[in-house]
């Protein structure tokens, strides 16, 4: 934990981990302004919400389904958050500002400094230790860049148990580096669509070079898991998971609040919603601005729509009401993986179609550039899914100039393992 | 504890849910829910859901009435649980025929989730028509939509446990419980969806709730003809909740 402007650990100061690190997580859910819509079966012969049973960890699912706005976090999920870098620095962006001319103030919460590099490993930490403590020896789950998979294959590591990978097979062979990484984190990671599950089998002989998508991997992951009767873990989009994250956000407010600053607006990117939502959720009381940016090349908050779908391609999972581009979507190759999920998390496709959430959607080039400007400023290297809402800061600030904004953006992880996406 | 018990009707098929509801008239309950069929019952389990289709067939309204009139000289309420997809062209309409039907209230699964934009139109159109709507939500109902359709209704409450009809994923109740005692006060709150065991109705009980609902317990009997197991199923209701 830093003090925002010089990289002086706040211990320094007199405050500690713990009083920065909550001991609860947030649930939205109560505080809604509207229901939201439950899960739905799809198939008429059978139960895809009776089948998560046999699919989650069971605190998972009870927390899935859970109306207590708070839940105590373990003191052993305390302790590996900690041990897995807890809490993130939030740093003001003073040269960024001066590069911007910007007369305000722009803070980051810097999720780039866990362990495993992103905001990731805060679900995929209590999701391991519930499946650990119900003596499951497996996890199965999906990812896109690889953030997420990464983050699996440590927690997993961290609570004694073994990890399954099932990585988009684009992602795959545009990121080495990261395959390797969760390799040495203990993880076994197969390109998707694999010969693994009777669905990639199929997917593989139709089109053996399918580049995959994140609905595809998910779904093999969660086969893969009912066939080997072991547990899945949900990267996104899930309400629990969007709880566990909201670890982002009540830190950056007791941070914010040590420094005395009071945010105009939030920002962040948005693939399934978890960094997003986990990071603004626990500001949703307060009349703060928020801001989700998604990438242009997957534009599902200008051309999808709010309605039940399907989570996974291969319709295993019930059908959640969200905006959505459709589960057959399949998005173009972009770098950022990890926005280039068809669909939003409920909760946070509820509050963008009631308005109280407004949207952009950057494009690749526009993103690299971002991540160039805040490589060159502040010293880090973005990961390019962050780099969105980066590049979505920079335009507030640039159309905010005279106003005294406080901007406060989640940079959802770093890209030091991302470089090729300015080539070889 | 009180008793609602929940038929699709007329399933499995005119004959036989009559045979089957007049074995239960003598007893000792409170509420009817008779289950109006629709082509999407999106919130139901498998188990209902199957019920929907083959009610549909052999639905008519006259038999709704007759039916709906008979269990009240029992001195039983009846309900219809009817989903928003069935009336979102003529609410009017459909509230005219339950009124018609006899029945005492109306209970709309879906009315705070899919229908959330029009649910004061929809439930005004219910007491337009002299029938009392039964709030119905669930866990992730937020606070303030439960406090707003407590305030537009006098009635019971209905609380769905489960995210489906007749299934069970584990869940913190007596947290749950909690917070819903105390959005409602005083009301009566009646709680449904995944119930099949004494075990669990003890347990509900203990917690504290007013009564329970009962549907997909007792499907499999009435599509086998089973009067044995169907009697044996209610019998074991009434005396859990009234013994």
């Amino acid at each position: 934990m830093y003090k925002y402007n010089h990289f002086i650990p706040l211990s320094m100061y007199g405050v500690k981990n713990k009083d920065i690190i909550p001991e609860q997580w947030y649930n939205i859910t109560p505080d809604l302004p509207e229901p939201l819509s439950p899960p739905r079966d799809h198939d008429p012969e059978r139960s895809s919400i009776d089948l998560l049973n046999r699919i989650l960890p069971l605190e998972v699912l009870k927390q899935e389904f859970t109306s207590r706005r708070y839940e105590k976090i373990p003191d052993e999920i305390l302790r590996q958050y900690e041990q897995a870098g807890r809490p993130t620095p939030l740093i003001r962006a003073r040269n960024l500002e001066s590069f911007l001319n910007f007369t305000g103030k722009i803070f980051y919460k810097y999720e780039g400094a866990t362990v495993t590099g992103s905001h990731k490993i805060n679900a995929a930490i209590p999701q391991a230790y519930y499946a650990a403590q119900e003596g499951v020896t497996e996890v199965a789950t999906e990812t896109g860049a690889g953030q997420w998979g990464t983050a699996t294959a440590l927690a997993a590591s961290l609570n004694g148990i073994k990890s399954k990978i099932f990585m988009v097979n684009v992602s795959f062979r545009q990121k080495p580096l990261r395959k390797r990484i969760i390799e040495i984190y203990g993880g076994n990671v197969v390109a998707s669509p694999s010969t693994l599950t009777d669905y990639g089998r199929q997917i593989l002989k139709k089109e053996p070079e399918h580049p995959g998508t994140l609905g595809i991997a998910i779904s093999e992951a969660v086969q893969y898991t009912l066939d080997n009767n072991i547990r899945y873990l949900m990267g996104s989009v899930e309400n629990s998971v969007i709880t566990f994250q909201s670890i982002i956000g009540q830190e950056a407010q007791k941070q914010l609040e040590i420094e005395g600053e009071e945010p105009d607006v939030l920002i962040g990117c948005v693939g399934g919603g978890s960094n997003f939502s986990g990071f603004v959720f626990p500001f949703m009381k307060t009349d703060v601005e928020m801001i989700a940016s998604a990438a242009s090349e997957v534009p599902k908050f200008s051309k999808g729509k709010y309605r039940y779908d399907l989570i996974d391609t291969a319709g295993i999972l019930p059908q959640l009401k969200m905006i959505s581009l459709g589960a057959d979507y399949v998005p173009p190759p972009i770098y950022s993986g990890g926005l280039r999920y068809h669909g939003a998390a409920p909760a946070l496709s509820m509050l963008v179609n009631n308005g109280r959430i407004r949207t952009d959607e950057v494009t690749e080039e526009k993103s690299m550039e971002a991540m160039q400007i805040f490589a060159r400023t502040q010293g880090i290297v973005p990961a390019p899914e962050s780099a969105h809402a980066i590049a979505t800061a920079i335009d507030y600030c640039r159309n905010h100039e005279n106003q005294g904004k406080t901007v406060v953006l989640n940079v959802s992880g770093h890209g030091l393992l991302d470089l090729s996406i300015f080539g070889d | 504890m009180k008793l609602a018990l929940y038929f699709t009707f007329p399933y499995p098929s005119r004959v036989a849910f009559d045979k089957f509801i007049n074995r239960t008239l003598l007893l000792n309950y409170e509420y009817v829910e008779l289950g109006i069929p629709t082509e999407h019952p999106y919130y139901d389990g498998p188990i209902v859901r199957r019920t929907h289709g083959k009610a549909m067939e052999e639905f008519s309204m006259k038999l709704l009435e007759d039916t709906v009139h008979m269990i009240r000289e029992k001195g039983k309420k009846v309900y219809a649980l009817a989903y928003c997809n069935l009336f979102e062209n003529d609410p009017d309409g459909f509230m005219s025929s339950m009124e018609d039907a006899g029945f005492d209230g109306l209970i709309l699964p879906d009315l705070l989730t899919d229908y959330y934009s029009i649910r004061k139109d929809i439930a005004s159109s219910v007491s337009s028509h002299g029938l009392e709507l039964i709030p119905f939500f669930n866990s992730t109902t937020p606070d303030a939509s439960i406090n707003e359709i407590l305030q537009l209704t006098n009635s019971w409450v209905y609380f769905g446990l489960q995210p489906s009809t007749g299934i069970r994923v584990p869940l913190d109740i007596p947290s749950m419980y909690s917070r819903i005692r105390n959005l409602c006060g005083e009301r009566e709150i009646i709680v449904g969806f995944g119930i099949n065991s004494a075990g669990t109705i003890k347990e509900l009980r203990k917690i504290g709730f007013d009564g329970i609902a009962v549907g997909s317990a007792f499907v499999n009997s009435m599509e086998n003809d089973d009067q044995v197991a169907f009697d044996l199923q209610i019998k074991m209701l009434e005396s859990e909740t009234h013994g």
